[in-house]
């Protein structure tokens, strides 16, 4: 079986603008990335949903990304799934003043300057993605059940 | 004491309905209702940070969630929110039978009229509750 998928977590962060570029740069990354596919899962599931939401980051190799430097998809991703592969901080990318401007958070209101930021922040995940050893990738290092035991 | 009623969305990523719960709170809180409400980021909240707990906890909370697992109204009530209010998404898209709404990524024309419509059930609330008190 070759399974070659890999987790990309949004925060989606509904405060500020770095929420969204995260956002829309995982749905970038998601719809047109093509030579390894990637899977994404509502990070509020860790707690409303059960035990194969909670296994997402034993199964799949997953790089978290995070509007802020507060990292919670970082941070709730290690309390509840397990290890993450890479993190991205978008405030270090395109600017913690940019990331937290609570002004500009809807679609409706971002400028090509916005959408330059999320083909960079996308451009980063392709990027981390393509350093994340193939044998990490699902299937191989998941050697545990479905019930949450490792 | 910050009075504001915390309005969270699911935002959820795969499907449009998530997207549609995020716009519709952001109308919210920044257009129509800026002085009565805020959002509260909702993966913040998942961290159970103390930080996030004290914006939450005991507050009266609106909660928006675009599919049935309820992600959001979930999460404010195990942060200690008082979750008044539980707006489905889907109840008010089941009025709009036949369109597009646009993807987890963009709304459509229609998807902005749905989420103008949910948005004013939001503020509506919200303006009952600043009668109320």
């Amino acid at each position: 079986m070759s399974e070659f998928k890999v987790g990309v977590l949004s925060c989606s962060g509904e405060e500020c603008l770095g929420g969204t570029i995260s956002r829309l740069a995982t749905r970038k990354v998601l719809e047109e990335l093509k030579m390894v596919e990637t899977v994404t899962l509502c990070l509020p599931l860790y707690l409303a949903g059960g035990n194969e939401e909670r296994n997402f980051a034993k199964v799949f190799p997953t790089i978290s990304v995070d509007g802020c430097d507060k990292l919670c998809a970082k941070r709730s991703t290690e309390k509840y799934s397990g290890k993450i592969n890479g993190f991205i901080d978008i405030s270090k990318i395109i600017g913690a003043e940019n990331a937290l401007n609570t002004k500009i958070v809807r679609n409706k209101d971002l400028t090509d300057e916005h959408f330059q930021m999320v083909d960079q922040v996308a451009g980063e995940i392709v990027k981390m993605i393509g350093s994340i050893n193939p044998d990490a990738y699902s299937g191989k290092a998941f050697h545990g059940c479905g019930c949450g035991s490792d | 004491m910050d009075k504001k009623v915390k309005v969270v969305p699911c935002s959820g990523i795969g499907k449009v309905y998530g997207l549609m719960a995020r716009e519709a709170v952001l109308k919210t809180v920044i257009e129509l209702c800026p002085e009565k409400s805020e959002t509260v980021c909702l993966a913040y909240i998942v961290t159970g940070d103390k930080e996030v707990r004290e914006k939450i906890d005991g507050f009266n909370c609106i909660t928006v969630d675009g599919c049935p697992k309820m992600c959001a109204s979930k999460n404010v009530t195990i942060a200690g929110g008082v979750v008044i209010e539980e707006i489905k998404v889907l109840d008010t898209v089941k009025e709009h039978k036949g369109k597009k709404f646009g993807s987890p990524t963009m709304l459509d024309a229609d998807g902005e009229v749905v989420i103008s419509e949910i948005a004013g059930k939001i503020a509506k609330k919200i303006n009952e509750m600043s009668i109320g008190t």
